[in-house]
């Protein structure tokens, strides 16, 4: 119930949109509520005609009208329904544009320079499906409920104006139908609903689990194991989805029962009502009639509401997105680039990653770092770039804090990182991003200096070739040398090169590291290797460890000063 | 219709015939309760309320139970049904997946295997229970309905009878004509679904370029072109739903003023035309359910097609032709003219290469010279396609045997990983280790600053969606499965070091190292400075072993593969 009431208060995601859209969403419920009633007119108007024709009025113009209506009524209805489909959906689709642009910016206010790139896919994609969850949010739920509501007061208002105590019956019955009985559904649901979820992670991990793992399940001789684990799991989210079914088939019997309660009384009370009246006793079938279309809406309604707790996850994922700010700061120039970390020290859950470290590195220096994973490299990179802050430090380029840089950042620096993205367009586009004012021949000549230009001169398209989703069409040298030449493009004078050649074959590594040197001579490169090779471009090596340096020198230096660097080349074969 | 393969499940005919009979009391009831419905009203039309009058309310009040109540009953009838055969082909899919190993994993695809698991079973379920209950409800009701009205007025039923193929052939036409305009935009649809995800994934890229800001306008403007696609294609995909509303909504308003102009002419009484004209929604409402879920069905049909593909998969044979209780100095394996081709590319040409006892053989070559798919030959996750091999004076067809299996342990690139616990992870081979067994592993692999560094130590969970394990501690972890289950004395290792910092590296070796020793192991890699731990190494280029010798004889041969490989990988020329 608390989580229920949170959501709502702070909802930015829901109402807001449907503040916004006021009159598609007008339209969507108005049509929902006219394809009800003339449903039920249509079944009104019948049963009202063939009771005045079974009095056998002398003249047929008697039942001219309810004739009319009657054709009218059976047309209207899949008119009102088809219009109401589109409206709906192109409402939604609206929200989903828009919903997706506040999606982007505000994962884009917060997107980080380095290495962000597995988590931001996973995280973007899940979001993504939370608003195709939300869509039907809307489909399902909220236009029908709307609908239903309307259509409790229209009624409740008819049956006033002929009796009010009926009306009072009327409203009971209704209250129950369209509110009470959904509300229950909804809250005995919800629990099964976030059980069911849980069920179904743990069933996709199972899943995973016994097929990533398949080879270890068989090798091991534990394929028994394997099946009863699956097994678990799937015989419990069966019977939870089951007793969701269940649940949701009697509540439909139950409202189907109130809505016989409802005819019932509708039969006896209009046979009463209208007693006597010659014409008026024509109403009877028609009130009675009418009641049955109404359960679509009921049953519709109900389903809707006892399903809110599914998008519970989705909304509260989207609330808790930071909102996006818009404003930029003020850009000085950076006169020279000379970077300078003093004293800087970096925690994350109370530990260290970066402790108390000093770096200065001079306009056109070339530095390597290395460690291990978790010594603090990444971090390093992220805390020059402004992605995260120091807790303690100063860390500046040209004299001016990184902080302020911000929105100017890739004027200074230029990043070269494992899996630069392409793009699905052109080559000419691709690279063209690194600045997108250069003319088409600077975009040829930063690929030529790549040593691309052979590869284009077999391509049918040239510069004009589809590069399809993530580049795909090209090996992952070619791929590393597009993104290089972007980065030649955005002439930054600070490159960081995060470990641009990690998932290459030694052979194009050697071809891509030699290409990114001689092209990137005269810029300032920090570069973050797992190997040694190529450690002869650089002018300082560092060993990082617990967040602080333990070594560092020229590779000429080191050579002759350390055996544990002795020992490394000798791994990379490089003694 | 009906799916035909539908007849082979264990259990169908009885199952069908009680939902047969099931339906067949629903359709009385609906006919009774249109009847008592009808009569009571007009009783009341009469004025003149009477004993009868009671019991024809209660008669409809009780047929309109027993026709809800069995709608109840019949879903909970199929559910049970569904899931019995559900699970019947659970456990036939995983078995297969046991048997068929990795290779049934690389040809399905990762994604598709695990969905078929998950969401692909799910849909089979809804499958059977949907569309059953959804085909008999419409070959029976509406045919007792039109039988009824037939008999109190044939006309009318005539044209009820008439009008059915009608609405089926417009919603079958628009069907289709919705389905070609699905297909004409659909490479529409799918770039701009691309080019959402597409700027999604590069976003880090995008920020990096300083771009991440201007882009904003540019997802607007595709999701704008996607609305307008979809909304296109809905506006005819609808059509087939509202010719379906229009003919039956139409027929109704029909049926209605031609009873209207019978009753004015006195060609019959209210209390036949009130029960047709009561009856005549319950006439198409089958169909309408019918239509209402195609869609979910074809989905359920698809998912149905490839877990049978799956489950129907031919069976590797031979598996157990080899007798090896273990593996010891004595033991010999040796490969001949060994061929393998993938997608009819060679890529292994006449391997051939003998063994004998705990030697240490590495493969070498650069990437693509088909080192993993020898690896792959001699452990048996790959059938050879041509050649002889041999384990001491046993002929073996391929390695794939239940007895090798046993004898001899993986370790990959990237290890996985379970979502358990780091015990569970480490006792994965030997289930009945005891704690203490465990600690020594874990020493031994290396493990004990991860365990320090982990909140509760051995019994926290990893893996996927658990804590994140870096490369080197996975193989670490891998390390300690293999040290735990010291009755496998063949080791695989197939490029285990490669794709980590090197500092990492260097440390992984001296724990690798030891281990080596007592085992026959195959080590594939293109880090030449395992040649050290090795006797004996096999060079491969093309598909070809090139040469083979100890390494200390190859490397003192300048003119030799083995040198010339290292110059190329040292970035020497």
């Amino acid at each position: 119930m608390k989580r229920v009431k949170q959501l709502l208060l702070k909802d930015r995601w829901i109402v807001p949109f449907l503040k916004l859209q006021k009159s598609g969403l007008f339209w969507s419920i108005l049509l929902t509520l006219m394809t009800i009633i003339a449903a039920a007119a249509l079944m009104f108007v019948s049963g009202y005609l063939i009771s005045r024709a079974a009095q056998r009025p002398d003249n047929i113009l008697m039942i001219y009208v309810p004739i009319v209506l009657t054709r009218g009524f059976g047309i209207a209805r899949p008119i009102f329904r088809y219009a109401q489909r589109l409206v709906s959906h192109n409402w939604v689709l609206r929200f989903v544009s828009q919903s997706r642009r506040r999606l982007y910016e505000s994962v884009a206010s917060t997107a980080s320079n380095i290495r962000g790139k597995l988590q931001t896919g996973k995280i973007l994609s899940l979001l993504a499906d939370d608003l195709d969850q939300l869509q039907n949010l809307y489909l399902r739920t909220l236009f029908p409920l709307g609908a239903g509501l309307l259509l409790y007061l229209i009624f409740s208002i008819a049956f006033g104006v002929v009796d009010w105590r009926f009306m009072l019956w009327w409203l009971f019955m209704l209250t129950l139908i369209t509110i009470i009985v959904p509300l229950i559904s909804f809250f005995a649901n919800r629990t099964r609903v976030y059980k069911q979820k849980q069920l179904q992670s743990q069933l996709y991990t199972d899943a995973t689990d016994a097929v990533l793992g398949l080879q270890d399940w068989i090798l091991s001789g534990r394929q028994n194991d394997l099946i009863a684990k699956q097994g678990r799991i799937m015989t419990q989210l069966a019977k939870t989805k089951n007793a969701g079914m269940r649940f949701g088939w009697w509540r439909d019997f139950l409202i189907q029962v109130l809505v016989l309660v409802l005819a019932l009384t509708i039969l006896i009370w209009s046979g009463f009502h209208f007693a006597g009246n010659q014409t008026a006793v024509n109403f009877i079938a028609a009130f009675t009639l009418a009641v049955f279309p109404l359960v679509d809406n009921f049953i519709s309604v109900n389903q809707g509401v006892s399903e809110m707790s599914v998008y519970e996850d989705s909304i509260e994922r989207l609330n808790a997105l930071p909102v996006a700010e818009n404003k930029v700061s003020k850009y000085e120039k950076v006169t020279h680039t000379t970077i300078s970390l003093k004293n800087v020290t970096f925690k994350y859950d109370g530990r260290s990653v970066i402790d108390s470290l000093d770096l200065s590195i001079k306009p056109g220096e070339k530095i390597a770092l290395l460690g291990r994973s978790g010594s603090g490299k990444t971090t390093l990179l992220k805390l020059i770039a402004g992605d995260v802050k120091p807790i303690a430090g100063s860390i500046e380029i040209g004299n001016q804090p990184v902080s302020l840089l911000q929105d100017h950042l890739s004027k200074v620096i230029a990043v070269l990182d494992q899996q630069s993205y392409l793009f699905d367009t052109t080559i000419l586009n691709n690279v063209r991003m690194g600045n997108v004012t250069a003319t088409d021949d600077q975009v040829q000549a930063a690929i030529e200096k790549t040593g691309l230009g052979p590869l284009i001169d077999t391509l049918p398209n040239g510069y004009h070739t589809q590069m399809k989703e993530a580049g795909a069409r090209f090996s992952g040298g070619e791929q590393q040398r597009f993104a290089l030449a972007r980065v030649l493009l955005q002439d930054a004078p600070i490159v960081i090169l995060d470990e641009p050649t990690v998932s290459l074959d030694p052979k194009t590594e050697n071809d891509v590291l030699k290409q990114i040197f001689d092209v990137l001579k005269d810029r300032t490169v920090i570069w973050v290797t797992h190997h040694l090779t190529g450690i002869d471009n650089v002018d300082q090596v560092y060993f990082l460890e617990n967040g602080h340096f333990v070594l560092g020198d020229t590779p000429e230096k080191l050579r002759t000063t350390s055996s544990h660097f002795r020992q490394l080349l000798a791994m990379d074969g490089l003694n | 219709m009906i799916d035909k393969r539908l007849f082979k499940l264990k259990g169908i005919f009885h199952t069908l015939i009680s939902l047969i009979f099931m339906t067949g009391i629903q359709g009385l009831a609906i006919l009774a309760q249109g009847i008592f419905l009808a009569k009571a009203i007009v009783d009341f039309w009469q004025g003149k309320e009477t004993m009868s009058t009671v019991i024809n309310l209660t008669f409809f009040a009780v047929a309109f139970l027993v026709r809800q109540l069995l709608v109840v009953i019949k879903n909970q009838h199929m559910s049970s049904y569904a899931d019995e055969t559900v699970e019947t082909y659970r456990i036939q899919l995983l078995k297969k997946y046991t048997e068929q190993g990795t290779t049934i994993v690389s040809e399905q695809g990762t994604g598709n295997a695990v969905t078929t698991l998950g969401v692909g079973l799910d849909n089979v379920k809804n499958y059977f229970q949907l569309l059953l209950v959804k085909v008999f409800d419409l070959s029976i009701i509406p045919w007792l309905i039109f039988l009824y009205i037939f008999y109190i007025k044939w006309e009318q039923a005539v044209f009820l009878l008439l009008i059915f193929p009608v609405i089926i052939i417009f919603f079958i036409i628009l069907g289709l004509a919705a389905q070609s305009k699905a297909d004409a935009e659909f490479l529409n649809f799918k770039n701009l679904n691309n080019r959402f995800v597409d700027a999604l994934r590069g976003l880090p890229t995008l920020k990096q370029l300083g771009l991440a800001k201007k882009y904003s306008a540019e997802i607007y403007q595709i999701s704008e072109d996607y609305r307008k696609t979809t909304m296109r294609t809905l506006r005819i995909a609808m059509m087939s739903t509202f010719a379906l509303d229009f003919f039956t909504t139409l027929s109704i308003a029909v049926v209605a003023v031609f009873l209207g102009f019978d009753l004015l002419n006195g060609k019959m009484t209210l209390l036949p035309a009130l029960t047709i004209l009561i009856l005549a929604p319950e006439y198409f409402l089958p169909l309408r359910n019918f239509s209402d879920d195609y869609h979910a069905t074809l989905n359920g049909k698809n998912a149905f097609t490839d877990v049978l593909s799956m489950i129907e998969q031919p069976q590797v044979e031979n598996q157990k032709i080899l007798q090896l209780s273990s593996w010891h100095t004595k033991n010999q394996l040796s490969l001949k003219n060994i061929n393998f081709s993938y997608d009819n590319q060679p890529v292994l040409k006449n391997i051939s290469f003998e063994t004998k006892g705990y030697q240490k053989i590495a493969l070498v070559g650069e990437s693509g010279s088909g080192k993993s798919t020898l690896l792959n030959i001699i452990s048996g996750f790959l059938l050879p396609n041509s050649g002889q091999i041999k384990i001491d004076n046993q002929e073996l067809p391929h390695l794939g045997q239940v007895d090798w299996q046993k004898n001899f342990f993986y370790m990959p690139q990237h290890p996985y990983i379970f979502h358990d616990t780091l015990r569970e992870n480490i006792k994965f081979y030997a289930q009945q280790a005891n704690d203490d067994e465990v600690n020594t592993a874990v020493q031994q692999a290396g493990l004990t600053n991860l365990i320090d560094e982990l909140p509760e130590g051995l019994d926290s969970i990893i893996g996927e969606s658990g804590r994140q394990i870096s490369g080197g501690q996975a193989q670490r972890i891998a390390l300690a499965r293999m040290l735990l289950d010291d009755q496998r004395k063949v080791l695989f290792f197939d490029e285990p070091t490669a794709h980590l910092d090197i500092e990492t590296e260097y440390d992984l070796k001296q724990t690798i190292a030891p281990i080596l020793s007592k085992h026959l192991v195959f080590f594939a890699t293109h880090r030449l400075h395992w040649l050290d731990q090795m006797d004996y190494v096999l060079v491969m280029k093309n598909g070809m072993i090139v040469e083979q010798g100890t390494p200390k004889q190859l490397l003192s041969d300048e003119q030799s593969q083995l040198n010339q490989l290292r110059y190329e990988l040292g970035g020497i020329k």
